[in-house]
């Protein structure tokens, strides 16, 4: 309610919209509803040791995945790539892999 | 007093005995400054994602500990010097597992609230229609249960 009243227009750019038919003109196509998985599995603790927790989130090369791309709602990505950076850090992680 | 979290990598050509010793001796470290080490884990060797200091392997060691900020100050000194550590992390954790407690016991509480309203939803509301007692979780019934 409160961000349509802010930002008219914004809803229907934010990453994560809707799982309606997105209709154009040409062709018609769905988008399934991405979700955070911190909150539907419910890891409180994202942790940077949790090095098998972590490559999911980040790309080939190492970088860290967007939200817009994973589906993690804001509170999470921030906690997730705070630990990613730490695990860079320490070597758990690549600052950027080779392929 | 602060919680710390110490993660360092040792030289993957350090012999066990030595590691131990070195273990040992930040042990003092901390029990010298004040401080109680809580827990201590070898992770073993591990590939090490990047290059450091030409290695391509190393020994992770865990330290957990109770300590000052100053004393950490020193147990970084020594890690530092120490030709054994190649690279070292320290994170505060105290306030991270406040919040982690926190949020293991609000969870706890509601799914208290959410057992006992389901439970007690047949006998103390029998005016309530039926088609209500289903939808338990929905935002309107932990409202109900803070009325009550």
């Amino acid at each position: 309610m409160a961000e349509s009243k802010g930002r008219p227009g914004s809803a229907s750019q934010r990453p994560t919209g809707g799982d309606k038919a997105v209709a154009t003109q040409k062709k018609q196509y769905f988008r399934r509803k991405k979700v955070c998985r911190f909150c539907v599995e419910r890891i409180d603790d994202i942790n940077y040791k949790d090095v098998k927790l972590l490559h999911g989130f980040i790309a080939e090369r190492g970088k860290i995945i967007p939200r817009r791309i994973s589906g993690v709602c804001a509170p999470h990505q921030r906690r997730l790539s705070d630990a990613i950076k730490k695990a860079r850090n320490i070597a758990l992680l690549p600052f950027a892999a080779q392929i | 007093m602060r919680i710390y979290e110490e993660l360092f990598i040792v030289k993957p050509d350090a012999p066990e005995e030595e590691i131990d010793q070195f273990i040992e001796q930040m042990k003092t470290v901390v029990a010298n400054a004040g401080g109680t080490v809580e827990k201590v884990e070898k992770w073993g060797k591990r590939r090490l994602a990047y290059r450091v200091d030409k290695f391509r392997e190393g020994a992770y060691v865990l330290f957990q500990f109770n300590a000052n900020p100053e004393s950490v100050k020193e147990f970084e000194r020594r890690l530092r010097v120490s030709d054994l550590v190649i690279k070292f992390l320290t994170v505060r954790i105290d306030e991270t597992l406040k919040r982690l407690e926190k949020r293991r016991k609000d969870r706890d509480k509601r799914a208290h609230k959410r057992a006992a309203s389901a439970g007690s939803a047949g006998t103390p509301q029998p005016a309530m229609p039926a088609g209500e007692t289903p939808v338990p979780g929905m935002p309107g019934l932990p409202k109900e249960g803070s009325a009550a």
